[in-house]
């Protein structure tokens, strides 16, 4: 019985139902809208750190994980391949000989972080050869060539074919430089990244510190994320003496940013709530004292203030869970489009994105892991919005409502 | 008395109208035995209604004790209060009070949903006394839908479907035309007569007096006259 005057209850001022109906979806769906679009961002700057920055796993000594000292090898390499080539989670993986260092030029100088690659393979793991807008990825190896990125090159006004001096130190600590040419600018969605970091041959920086075929780095590209955890505990496990990182520890700006944008989306939507809670409250003080001469009634025949509390905060959860289906809908069918064709943000400045670390098409995904969430601030919505009410409605007597 | 239903002892019950005190009923002395049909009479403000509000539960005196059927309701606590009115009491008002949402028969039957009655039990209820007042075939229709007289008919079957003690009507001809009045009368009586139920009325409407049997008329809250209505047609 509850139930059916609730329902038809709520329906008394069909208009006025629909409307805060309406509100709540409106709602609803800018706060999942929101969520999406984070979510997509977070999914794609996720996968540009993958696929284009630290790989799913990276292997160091964990001395160079530590000190970025450049004589902690890593040791081993040969077994360490033959695993990684047998393994079937992996789909590629690249070696790298890393130096921090100073580029100079004739008018100005910049601290970087010298990469040393094996074109072929970085090009499988890091997908660099996509990356390059000016000149080539790899060149002949009688010449000492780089490529730095273009937040680099605007920032000390460097171009194709420019001549630099790379410094930095040896193993055994002493000072030393090499003259190269840029051979390549290149631009990924992580302008910051691009600004420190210079590639070259890796024969090039070794020979530069005196190195054979030692190598700092080993960056590890899986064919699934799922496959991360198990990859990275076999390693770990076959590899003790080495450090065995996933790309959460490499990038943990990143990995916290993925972990506040719920927080963040949560926090709109129940700003989003908050306001609307105004409006089912209003709404149902209104019903409320539209009612008042009727509540009485009910009262004086026996109705139990316990059943017009059910009564009134079904109302409210009725008022607010209507709106869920026409919002969730709405949501879905939209972000599926946008997350099929992508949402432009170019328009907002592509530098400014990619300053931030984000591509400027962002790919909306539904947040369904989010929806029970959502649920429970619309529910906590209702909960709230029906308090005034069931106050002024516990408050009331019989008497003076059927007076009313 | 072993056949007493209502036994209102020495009610007193005093509003305050803007810090001047308004002596609403003074020392009222009442009993009611099963099978009454008596109407509360007097003119507007004598105390009528709120005589009725306070052996209907819904008020308290500030003096004197209600005894319905052995329980002192005045010392009761509201909740308790709910429960004695739900399930001894049947209320008929003035303006019809029905539920504009719920058809007849949800209307009629909101008592017994109150009361837990299961449904077989309850439809059959609802259908004899449907059938009793003459609405058959009117139990889908909204109150919207029906006249006042059949509205407040409506109003009746809730009041007696849970089969109450007694029933108070506070001025249930008030809305009603001749003709709807008359026929509320008519099955009020027949059902007094019938069930033996127990009808105790507050009224100015001389229709009302010409049917009861018993006639207390109230002035300025005070018993003025109590007697039985010698004239009654047969």
């Amino acid at each position: 019985m509850v139930f059916k005057l609730a329902w038809r209850n709520i329906w008394r001022n069909r208009t006025r139902s629909l409307v805060i109906m309406l509100s709540v979806s409106v709602g609803l769906f800018s706060g999942i809208a929101v969520n999406a679009l984070y979510k997509g961002m977070m999914d794609s700057r996720v996968r540009t750190v993958i696929q284009t920055e630290t790989g799913h796993l990276q292997i160091h000594d964990p001395e160079f994980t530590e000190e970025k000292d450049p004589s902690a090898f890593i040791l081993g390499k040969a077994s360490l391949f033959e695993e990684l080539n047998t393994m079937p989670a992996v789909a590629a993986f690249a070696e790298r000989t890393v130096s921090a260092g100073m580029l100079t030029t004739a008018t100005g100088s910049a601290g970087v972080i010298i990469t040393g690659i094996m074109p072929g393979k970085e090009a499988a793991v890091s997908g660099l050869d996509k990356k390059i807008i000016a000149g080539v990825m790899s060149w002949p190896e009688n010449k000492k060539g780089v490529l730095i990125g273009k937040k680099l090159a605007q920032k000390l006004k460097l171009k194709k074919g420019s001549k630099i001096v790379l410094t930095t130190v040896d193993t055994a600590s002493s000072l030393i430089a090499g003259a190269f040419s840029i051979m390549g600018i290149f631009q990924s969605a992580n302008a910051p990244l691009d600004e420190v970091t210079v590639y070259t041959n890796i024969n090039d920086l070794r020979a530069m510190l005196g190195l054979s075929e030692e190598i700092h780095e080993v960056a590890i590209l899986l064919k699934s994320d799922s496959a991360l955890e198990t990859t990275q505990n076999i390693l770990a496990s076959s590899n003790q003496h080495l450090a065995v990182e996933p790309w959460q520890s490499l990038s943990p700006e990143t990995d916290l940013m993925a972990g506040t944008i719920n927080t963040y989306s949560s926090i709109i939507l129940v700003i989003i709530m908050i306001a609307l809670s105004f409006g089912i409250m209003n709404t149902m003080m209104m019903s409320i004292l539209e009612r008042k001469h009727e509540t009485g009634m009910m009262m004086a025949l026996g109705m139990s203030k316990n059943i017009l509390l059910q009564l009134i905060l079904l109302e409210t959860c009725l008022l607010a869970l209507g709106g869920i289906p026409v919002a969730i809908t709405v949501a879905w069918l939209a972000i599926a489009y946008y997350g099929k064709n992508g949402m432009d943000f170019s328009g907002m400045g592509q530098e400014m994105m990619q300053s931030f670390g984000f591509e400027t098409a962002i790919y909306p995904s539904f947040p369904a892991a989010a929806i029970p969430g959502i649920l429970l601030i619309v529910m906590a919505t209702a909960l709230v919005s029906s308090l005034l009410p069931i106050w002024k409605s516990l408050q009331m007597n019989p008497i003076d409502a059927l007076q009313n | 008395m072993e056949n007493t239903v209502i036994d209102a002892h020495n009610i007193s019950k005093t509003y305050h109208a803007e810090h001047i005190p308004v002596h609403a009923i003074s020392n009222v002395h009442l009993h009611f035995a099963r099978g009454e049909f008596a109407a509360l009479v007097g003119p507007s403000g004598s105390g009528k209604t709120t005589l009725l509000n306070i052996i209907g539960g819904l008020d308290k005196p500030d003096e004197g004790s209600i005894i319905i059927n052995g329980t002192e309701t005045t010392a009761l606590t509201s909740r308790q209060l709910v429960d004695f009115r739900l399930r001894n009491i049947g209320f008929v008002f003035q303006s019809f009070n029905l539920i504009p949402v719920l058809t007849a028969k949800e209307n009629a039957e909101f008592i017994l949903l109150l009361q837990k009655i299961p449904k077989n039990q309850r439809e059959e209820r609802i259908r004899n006394l449907f059938r009793e007042v003459g609405l058959e075939g009117k139990e889908n229709a909204r109150p919207a839908e029906l006249s006042g007289g059949q509205q407040q008919r409506v109003a009746v079957i809730r009041a007696l479907a849970s089969k109450p003690q007694f029933v108070l009507a506070d001025e249930p001809t008030a809305n009603l035309d001749s003709v709807a009045a008359f026929n509320l009368l008519d099955m009020m009586y027949k059902l007094n007569q019938d069930e033996n139920m127990t009808f105790l009325f507050s009224s100015h409407d001389q229709r009302v007096i010409d049917r009861a049997k018993r006639i207390i008329k109230l002035v300025d809250g005070k018993i003025a006259d109590d007697t039985s209505n010698l004239t009654l047609p047969s």
